[in-house]
């Protein structure tokens, strides 16, 4: 398997997605699901396939692409073991951004029900661009007040979320709602609205694997290796920001994929960087789509909120790799 | 002064953060603020003809059409369950969520889960009902995601008046073709509260109350503010809701300002919770209040107030009973 990256990543990746088709409420035998993709199957499964399966499918694989990906590209940037995707502001942003559209008595229609993602996306990002500019020194942003200023940012915005959804009860059940699960329910608008920034993102972020490598180094090495640091940083924090942004906007706020996959990645298959992002990128997926099986069908036809999940069978996981792996000196 | 306004702000703003989430469906009533209701449910009118389709406009403005009276409802709220075994058409149930509970029948039916605020689409979808009843404990984005996958969906909103009440009555009559019986159902409820409106006319001395929601955190219990209508139904029994004083429909009283009012009655509505009576008198600061001395304090079944079905008038009398136990024994 560890000679294969690639191939054994795209395999589990493939698994996974067969397996997010087939299980749910109904269960979708393989010959099924190529029927109903072929326009063949019974006129329950091809609803059940076309309307709710697959966008979902699709959309948490796109999420836990840009958890995974940003989260290693996190990883490397601030050289922190502990970094993940929401470590300055995303996720509290957007919740800030979902909450407060949320007092807003939107009418049923097309924008009134993509109000919220939209807000959640625009708040994520104004969360971390402010960040950016309260952590600026001169030229610069060191990572060390990045990480202060994300921090404090964070906690300033949960606890506006809490005030907001506190003062407006009549649309708490709407806000907790978004919080656990997102907005899976709109289907393939979901999936079309996030596609762009994902491709984007996580464009920039797979081409930037050996600018990642440099800057391990430290900056001032890095530096002097040619690689402009102020800005290769940039670049990968609004790509990054993008991708997650915009994951974020959509699925919900979902904990742990992004901090574990990058570390499992790397682990499994070393610390380069130019293959870490793309195989964080499909393992993110991976690991979420399981995850939301897992959801699915512990308390059928109850379903969990998927971070729940991501941490209850990741932590063990992640903590059985890092017992059998037994390596040193990955950092 | 400013920076000290600010730290303050900050500090207040933090401690806000850190109260417990009302999450759990359980604990908090679904009925909103008076303000933040959409609009009014209102069917349009009655067929002309006993073949022709039935037409209503919903809570979120939709339109809603109906062949003919539908004969396979699932329900996504347990209030709406409670509808539809009372105007007698709880054999056209196929399907209900978690949580209905009442009547003791509607364990029979198939649960679509639904405990997290997600409802499982691919549950319903296979119970292929003609007739899909949300609520406003369910949100816009789960209406959406039903009605393109082809179902009818009726979002009902919360009644605000007993009189809105019996008119919701009537429409289920008219979604299930009981008309006779939801009439005469609405009648006779509200000919129940015109019997407890006539009691309470003639009462002077009107109890102050303390409905405690949620008392998991015995310094600042959750209770009832302005609005709601387990407020309006105290003072339709002949009371004065304590809660009445906050600026939220459901909120934390301090338990000092519990002790300033010194309610004369004690509502338990977290009994099914693990609270009981004699827990009380054992909480700091409570054993001096002339309810707990004499020893007025009631367990109150949460469930006929937090949820909007006809079961808010046996709510009524059931207060009435508490409030003023002499006027029951009159009638």
């Amino acid at each position: 398997m560890r000679r294969y990256p690639f191939l054994s990543s795209f395999l589990l990746l493939a698994l996974a997605l067969l397996l997010s088709l087939a299980i749910g409420s109904v269960f979708l035998p393989l010959r099924d699901i190529f029927a109903s993709l072929q326009g063949n199957g019974s006129d329950l499964a091809e609803n059940i396939l076309w309307k709710i399966r697959l966008p979902r499918t699709v959309l948490i694989a796109l999420t836990g692409m840009a958890l995974g990906g940003s989260g290693a590209a996190y990883q490397g940037l601030f050289r922190n073991p502990l970094a993940d995707p929401y470590l300055i502001g995303i996720a509290s942003g957007a919740g800030l951004g979902a909450v407060v559209s949320m007092t807003v008595q939107w009418s049923y229609s097309f924008w009134g029900l993509m109000a919220i993602p939209l807000s959640a996306f625009v708040g994520a990002l104004l969360t971390v661009t402010f960040v950016y500019f309260l952590a600026r020194v001169g030229q610069t942003a060191p990572v060390t007040n990045l990480i202060l200023a994300g921090v404090a940012v964070s906690s300033f915005a949960t606890s506006l979320m809490s005030f907001i959804m506190l003062r407006s009860d009549g649309e708490l059940r709407r806000a907790m709602s978004w919080l656990m699960g997102g907005a899976i329910q709109l289907g393939w608008t979901s999936v079309l609205a996030m596609l762009p920034y994902l491709i984007l993102g996580l464009g920039t972020l797979s081409l930037h694997g050996h600018a990642l490598n440099v800057l391990q180094f430290g900056d001032e090495q890095a530096q002097q290796l040619g690689l402009n640091v102020q800005r290769t940083k940039q670049v990968i924090l609004v790509a990054s920001s993008l991708a997650t942004a915009a994951a974020v906007a959509f699925a919900g706020i979902i904990g742990f994929v992004g901090l574990v996959v990058p570390h499992i990645m790397r682990l499994w298959f070393g610390g380069d960087y130019r293959r870490l992002i793309p195989l964080s990128i499909l393992g993110g997926a991976t690991a979420l789509l399981v995850s939301d099986v897992i959801a699915r069908v512990v308390l059928a036809p109850q379903e969990l909120p998927v971070g729940i999940v991501t941490a209850l069978a990741g932590a063990p996981f992640f903590l059985w790799i890092l017992r059998r792996t037994k390596t040193q000196g990955l950092w | 002064m400013f920076r000290k306004t600010l730290v303050l702000t900050l500090l207040i703003a933090l401690l806000i953060g850190c109260a417990p989430a009302p999450s759990s469906e359980g604990t908090l009533p679904t009925t909103p603020a008076v303000d933040s209701a959409p609009t009014e449910v209102a069917a349009t009118e009655a067929p002309t003809d006993e073949a022709a389709a039935l037409t209503f406009t919903d809570g979120l403005g939709r339109e809603v059409t109906l062949a003919a009276p539908a004969q396979r409802i699932v329900t996504l709220a347990p209030s709406l369950t409670e509808f539809v075994f009372a105007v007698g058409a709880g054999e056209q149930l196929v399907g209900r969520d978690e949580l209905s509970d009442y009547p003791a029948e509607a364990a029979d039916v198939a649960s679509i889960g639904s405990t997290f605020g997600a409802v499982n689409s691919e549950a319903i979808l296979a119970l292929e009902p003609d007739l899909v009843l949300a609520a406003e404990i369910n949100t816009p984005e789960q209406v959406q995601e039903l009605e393109s996958l082809g179902l009818t969906v009726y979002y009902l909103s919360n009644p605000l008046t007993y009189d809105e009440l019996y008119e919701q009555v009537n429409l289920f009559g008219q979604f299930t073709g009981h008309e006779e019986e939801a009439a005469a159902l609405a009648e006779s409820l509200a000919a129940r509260v015109e019997a407890v409106e006539s009691a309470v006319a003639t009462v002077t001395e009107k109890p102050t109350v303390f409905y405690e929601i949620d008392g998991t955190d015995p310094a600042k219990p959750w209770t009832t503010g302005p609005g709601t209508f387990m407020d309006t139904m105290i003072s339709m029994a002949g009371g004065v809701n304590i809660g009445g004083v906050l600026s939220d429909s459901f909120a934390q009283i301090s338990v000092e300002e519990i002790a300033a009012q010194d309610p004369n009655i004690i509502l338990l509505g977290d009994t099914l919770y693990g609270v009981t009576i004699e827990s009380i008198a054992e909480r700091a600061g409570w054993a001096d209040l002339t309810a707990v001395k004499e020893g007025r304090i009631f367990a109150f079944d949460d469930n006929l107030a937090s949820r909007p079905s006809p079961r808010l008038v046996d709510g009524l009398e059931e207060l009435l009973k508490v409030l003023h136990p002499e006027l029951v024994v009159s009638q």
